[in-house]
């Protein structure tokens, strides 16, 4: 059986009246990147803490290559965490020797390369001192010295700069292109994901809202710009519409070209804003 | 694993033991310039015998040294709160703040194991430095003998407190309690605190629990106006017992010799409370050689409410995402 690196069945997570997650389903192609977006509180980080065994989902089963997870760490996964949680006392080295103790499968070799990468840090620095962008470095050092098969990564990019950003990409893509890791990853930073991404998933309150090959989910979707007051009739979804006092803008999934429009293929960008603008839309009319 | 929390662990260890050494040198440093005292005085042979066998010498010793030995029996005391604040209440909290639990999760290594390794190699060094301290303590008031407060008997709060098993059976109930606290509501400040606080009441309320926990043997004396007993046994209850040898409940109008005075005005109070029913003077003790009984029993219950700490704690790291 050649199972999905990743597979979500109806997996829900509540936390008392709140839901978490809802009735997620989807699956990860071996060797795919996929992008996580939404907006914030969409259930993100609670989804890559469910598939790294961090907590149990309320109903429905998260399995990786076919395995069960059942509140304990994947083997062939690694999660690295939005606070980069290290043990701050400790030596680079300190900490890559713990990666070592903690761990049944661990390549020094690996950690060591991914350090040495870049401008290279400094091995005998108390992890407490390193700026933000070595410090992720560091973090995702020990994250591939387990050698995972999938790569969990949460928000991986948040406070670093252009320049780290583009760096700790190429770590992550690196290891990719050289052992095929699949690879989850949530952000905000649209631009970023673009240029690594091939496949997305869309989460808004808890739901998939859209899942798969981005090439494929672009076509899908098409934005239509008509003249203002014109009935926007397809038989495809209106996921977003704005409009102002010359023209009609909307964000469409699937059916035709509507009469009377003009049609074209959204960039991710404007696919996700798309989404994430309808999505506090909702918020602002249920608030009301 | 082992490794890992040791590294952890480091400063606290570090401070343990530099805390051990300096406290021990100015135990040891006070013990001899005691027995300088102690020679100086020619009390070297009272130190077995008491106050009451020895001269003005012994008292003026007193003065000096009871109350610093004191003070030693409570630092004793203080040992264990204060392993449980500093090393137990941090243990898990610390880790929860700092998110570096979740760190220890997503590897190999169970959540088990890493609780019991936590567990063991926080504990041990801090086990052995109180009891390592308790011990030079004892010492130091072996060497004051009967002029020190071990005159009032094994069974004298602080002295019982800071002998036999008991430091330890506090210091492993503080640690834990710190531990669980730590492990439930994830804050360092928190659990400190709630630790201190419940340290104290407990330790409190079962001081007063403490002589229940043996049947204490009755002493009967057909002396009526003296104290049945020495010092050294810990009483629980005394009173009088009437000629049927039941406990007169409450002997205090049995008691009133006003008026048998005889021609000088003084007073057979012995014969007196015969006269008025009072037969013997009991006294329900728990004799001197059962202290190492009740320091086991004392330290069972404290013993007990360690695993009961461990098993939330266990409880509380296990639910914990």
């Amino acid at each position: 059986m050649n199972a999905s690196p990743v597979q979500a069945e109806n997996v829900a997570k509540h936390f008392g009246r709140t839901r978490a997650l809802d009735g997620c389903s989807f699956s990860l192609p071996e060797g795919s990147v996929t992008g996580l977006v939404g907006p914030n509180g969409a259930g993100k980080s609670t989804l890559l803490s469910l598939i790294a065994g961090l907590a149990k989902p309320t109903s429905g089963e998260i399995t990786v290559h076919g395995t069960a997870v059942h509140g304990r760490m994947h083997p062939d996964v690694s999660l690295l965490t939005q606070k980069r949680p290290l043990y701050d006392q400790f030596t680079v080295r300190e900490m890559m020797r713990a990666g070592a103790a903690m761990n049944d499968r661990w390549s020094s070799a690996r950690a060591d390369e991914v350090l040495d990468l870049l401008a290279g840090v400094d091995k005998d620095a108390k992890v407490r001192t390193l700026s933000a962008g070595a410090r992720t470095q560091v973090a995702i050092a020990f994250a591939l010295g387990r050698l995972p098969k999938v790569l969990l990564l949460d928000e991986p990019l948040s406070d670093l700069d252009p320049l780290a950003r583009d760096e700790t990409l190429r770590i992550v893509m690196t290891d990719v292109a050289e052992r095929g890791t699949t690879v989850l990853l949530s952000s905000h930073l649209l631009t970023d994901l673009g240029d690594v991404c091939d496949h997305l998933l869309l989460l808004d309150e808890g739901r998939v809202q859209v899942a798969g090959d981005i090439d494929g989910i672009l076509d899908e979707h098409r934005v239509v710009v008509g003249p203002a007051g014109l009935d926007l009739e397809t038989d495809g979804v209106v996921v977003d519409s704005s409009h102002t006092s010359r023209q009609t803008t909307a964000l469409v999934r699937g059916g035709g070209v509507p009469e009377g429009f003009q049609a074209t293929h959204p960039d991710l960008e404007a696919l996700v804003m798309g989404y994430l603008r309808a999505s506090r839309t909702r918020k602002l009319v249920r608030a009301q | 694993m082992t490794w890992i929390v040791w590294r952890q662990q480091r400063p606290v260890f570090i401070t343990l033991v530099a805390g051990l050494v300096v406290a021990v040198a100015a135990i040891l440093l006070l013990r001899a310039v005691m027995v300088a005292d102690l020679t100086a005085g020619n009390l070297l042979d009272c130190v077995g015998k008491g106050l009451e066998a020895c001269g003005p010498a012994a008292n003026d010793f007193q003065t000096t040294w009871f109350d610093r030995l004191h003070l030693a029996e409570a630092t004793v005391l203080a040992a264990p709160v204060l392993i449980g604040v500093f090393v137990g209440a941090p243990l898990f909290a610390r880790e929860f703040e700092q998110g570096t639990h979740a760190l220890a999760f997503t590897q190999s290594v169970s959540r088990t194991r890493w609780m019991a390794t936590k567990f063991v190699v926080a504990a041990l060094p801090a086990l052995v430095v109180v009891l390592v301290y308790q011990l030079v303590v004892h010492s130091w008031l072996d060497a004051a003998g009967q002029l020190g407060p071990l005159s009032t008997g094994p069974f004298y709060f602080t002295t019982f407190e800071a002998q036999g098993v008991s430091p330890v059976a506090y210091t492993l109930f503080a640690y834990t309690l710190g531990m669980f606290a730590g492990a439930v509501f994830k804050r360092t400040l928190v659990a400190m605190t709630l630790t201190l606080g419940l340290f104290v009441a407990v330790r409190a309320v079962l001081t007063g629990v403490r002589e229940h926990l043996i049947t204490p043997t009755r002493v009967l004396s057909d002396d009526l106006d003296a104290r049945t007993v020495e010092r050294g046994p810990l009483v629980v209850e005394s009173g009088f017992l009437d000629a049927k040898g039941a406990v007169v409940a409450d002997p205090t109008p049995m008691m009133n010799c006003a008026g048998k005075g005889d021609a000088q005005g003084a007073v057979d109070f012995a014969a007196c409370y015969r006269e008025n029913g009072l037969a013997q003077r009991y006294s329900d003790v728990i004799p001197v050689d059962q202290v190492t009984t009740l320091h086991l029993l004392e330290a069972s219950i404290f013993a007990g409410l360690a695993v009961l700490f461990v098993l939330g704690s266990v409880w509380a790291v296990r639910r914990q995402v």
